[in-house]
């Protein structure tokens, strides 16, 4: 088969494992066409596609199929099932491929592995090994490009954690005299949530340069360990079932327990997971007075003033408390 | 132990209640659900969390406030958030200042020894066989009482002087509480249906049928949906329902678990395939499923009923209006919410219904 053009829309999942797919289907010798950043135009699409009670990150994704779906031979859109015993997608992840062709006609042909590991250990692989039959017949071509793909995923996936140490380093208790009114205090301040919401600047209405500018230091999910983050969800009394929430869980509960400045837990509307996991969180933060933490809710109609206020208030309460507390030890 | 169960129509009510009454648990039912059990738990429950949730809560806190010690629920392990209903209650209703133990029933999975202790606080010291003679006058209960509503669903547009069938169905309800056998409850299934019958109009025969499918709580709880089946029945539609506790209870109790947790495809999976090949959690395939079973039998159509932001019935309700579209088969769906107004419902209900019959009759003169 000679050159055609394969669609990844940047969005959902992409953001969690846009390395591997790409990485895979370029090895295969397609040319692997990723829709632009999301834009108002982009949003405005997938609103008026998608029915409204759906979740504004799925209104996303379909906004990015529409941007994409003339430009390209096929679409890339797996349907990500559960990647790890006991834990699963939320379910409009399990039906999206259904959803897409559903609502969007005429659609290109969607390329929809399922990735289950349930029904059996080497199911990761083999979805992949699958989809490239359907590509190229070199079969000795399609194992090395998941290979390499898979170990480019998982050395970047490793990199950027956190040590030991790292946050008390982090931590600089620098003396802070009166009449400072804040100036050169740094600030530790954990952004959570889905990565979809965190690496998506329009959708969080950039949050993270915002936060960057005040000269906040960013504390997110990626940068703690897998296994700090198995140990901490050992707290729970039950174990949570969905992949990225589990993620998010752990995380609040590992920036709590080093006491870190505040944590914004960032979520959507009408986001299944995050309205128990967010219950969650904030119970396991009244445990911690000393943390300050805070929930911001997104949908297609958060405006951008509306959060610099929050965001500024959120963070002139902590500086506000540490000169407080700096005064007074 | 005062138990406390929330309540699901009459299957709680009656069956649940008796199951545990006979292993000599004190049960405290709470109050029928009621704007306050809603108010409640709409305060205390996240914001955007779904409806079941927010009513279950406020059953808890009510069942709580009448003396109850005990909660019990039930529990899955997802995707549906239904799983984790529980453990976040429990969360809730601690931080409130209850005392009480929360007993989840699930399919163990890394908690086995959770649930036994669970378990064999609720066998309460009984043997097994009065374990199992409990469990089989329950369970006889269960079946009883959703052969009678669905028997009364076709009664209700058929009846000569409205409002008979539920005063029957009633009567027959309240027997059923007290009895204490299978065979007694068998005998009034056959009493109940005997007098449902006697009030049918045998002249009606051709009447518009609706498949009502959807989230399972909704689907069965008359105050949630605002009694929609007796509403569609004043209407002269016959309704054939499409969620059951039954093939619930039996699958947990086959021990599914054991056998690796792959569910066998049954004949409404099998139908919703062409749409929706994988199972979302909840109910989400078996509505679009029973959608295209229910057009293929030539029903007049269906309503979904889903409470907001449920996740997997908000995928089925984009494939279902494909398959409405493909099929030519009217759904109407409704998402019910705190906020839901009676009159509001009403006026779709019959808009609905008015165009299933001009529907019909246009079929029948062409």
């Amino acid at each position: 088969m000679g050159n055609f053009k394969i669609g990844v829309p940047r969005a959902l999942l992409y953001y969690e494992y846009s390395l591997l797919w790409i990485d895979f289907l370029e090895g295969l010798g397609a040319e692997v066409i990723v829709s632009s950043p999301t834009t108002k135009e982009l949003l405005d699409l997938g609103v008026k596609s998608a029915i409204s009670e759906v979740c504004l990150p799925v209104k996303v994704f379909y906004g990015h199929v529409m941007s994409l779906k003339d430009k390209v031979d096929f679409l890339f859109v797996p349907r990500m099932v559960c990647v790890e015993k006991g834990a699963y997608f939320c379910p409009k992840f399990l039906g999206l491929p259904d959803m897409l062709k559903s609502s969007l006609s005429p659609l290109p042909p969607l390329i929809e592995p399922t990735i289950d590991v349930r029904k059996s250990a080497t199911n990761f692989k083999n979805a992949f090994l699958e989809v490239g039959k359907s590509i190229t017949s070199n079969s000795k071509k399609i194992y090395c490009s998941f290979i390499q793909a898979q170990k480019n995923f998982w050395l970047y996936s490793a990199a950027n954690k956190l040590e030991e140490g790292d946050l008390n380093q982090l931590q600089i208790n620098q003396p802070i005299n009166k009449s400072s009114k804040g100036e050169g205090i740094s600030l530790n301040v954990a952004l959570i949530g889905h990565s979809y919401l965190l690496d998506d600047s329009f959708v969080n209405l950039n949050l993270i340069s915002k936060l960057k500018k005040a000269g906040v230091n960013i504390l997110t999910a990626e940068m703690v360990s897998k296994k700090e983050i198995e140990k901490q969800l050992k707290k729970l009394y039950k174990p949570l079932f969905w992949t990225l929430s589990k993620k998010t869980v752990g995380a609040a509960l590992y920036f709590l327990e080093k006491k870190i400045d505040g944590i914004i837990h960032l979520s959507t509307f009408e986001c299944g997971e995050d309205s128990l996991v967010g219950e969650i969180i904030r119970q396991e933060s009244h445990k911690y007075p000393s943390v300050a933490y805070t929930e911001f809710v997104f949908d297609e109609h958060t405006g951008e003033a509306g959060i610099n206020t929050r965001t500024e208030a959120f963070l002139d309460m902590i500086i506000r408390r540490k000169i407080y507390e700096s005064n007074h030890t | 132990m005062k138990v406390t169960i929330p309540n699901l129509g009459n299957i709680t009510l009656i069956a649940a209640k008796s199951l545990f009454v006979n292993l000599g648990h004190e049960v405290i039912m709470p109050p029928p659900n009621s704007k306050r059990t809603l108010d409640l738990g709409v305060r205390y429950a996240p914001e955007y969390c779904c409806l079941p949730l927010k009513i279950v809560l406020g059953n808890f806190i009510e069942g709580l406030e009448k003396g109850a010690d005990t909660l019990l629920m039930v529990g899955g392990w997802g995707p549906c958030r239904f799983g984790y209903y529980a453990e976040t209650q429990k969360r809730i209703l601690k931080s409130l200042g209850y005392k009480f133990e929360m007993i989840s029933l699930e399919v163990p999975r890394g908690n086995l020894l959770h649930q036994l202790h669970y378990v064999h606080r609720l066998m309460n010291k009984n043997s097994f066989s009065t374990l199992i003679k409990s469990f089989r006058l329950a369970w006889a209960q269960v079946v009883a009482i959703e052969d009678l509503e669905q028997e009364a669903l076709r009664t209700r547009p058929r009846e000569k002087i409205k409002g008979e069938t539920t005063k029957i169905l009633q009567a027959g309800f309240s027997l059923m509480e007290r009895a204490q056998s299978v065979e007694e409850v068998e005998k009034i299934k056959q009493k109940t249906l005997k007098n449902l019958e006697r009030i049918k109009d045998q002249g009606k025969e051709d009447l518009i049928k609706i498949k009502l499918v959807g989230e399972f709580y909704v689907a069965l709880e008359p105050f949630v949906n605002h009694n929609i089946e007796e509403k569609l029945g004043y209407l002269g539609v016959e309704v054939e329902r499409g969620v059951s506790v039954q093939p619930w209870v039996t699958s947990a109790l086959n021990l599914n678990f054991l056998k690796g947790g792959q569910k066998k495809e049954g004949p409404v999976e099998k139908a919703a395939r062409p749409y929706l090949p994988h199972s979302v959690g909840g109910e989400g395939q078996p509505t679009v499923g029973n959608v295209v079973l229910a057009s293929e039998r030539g029903l007049d159509g269906a309503i979904q009923v889903i409470p907001f932001t449920c996740m997997p019935e908000i995928v089925a309700e984009t494939v279902v209006k494909k398959v409405s579209e493909d099929l030519d088969f009217p759904v109407l769906t409704l998402i019910y919410d705190e906020q839901t107004g009676e009159e509001g419902l009403v006026t779709r209900l019959e808009a609905f219904v008015d165009l299933l019959k001009s529907k019909k009759l246009n079929r029948c003169l062409t």
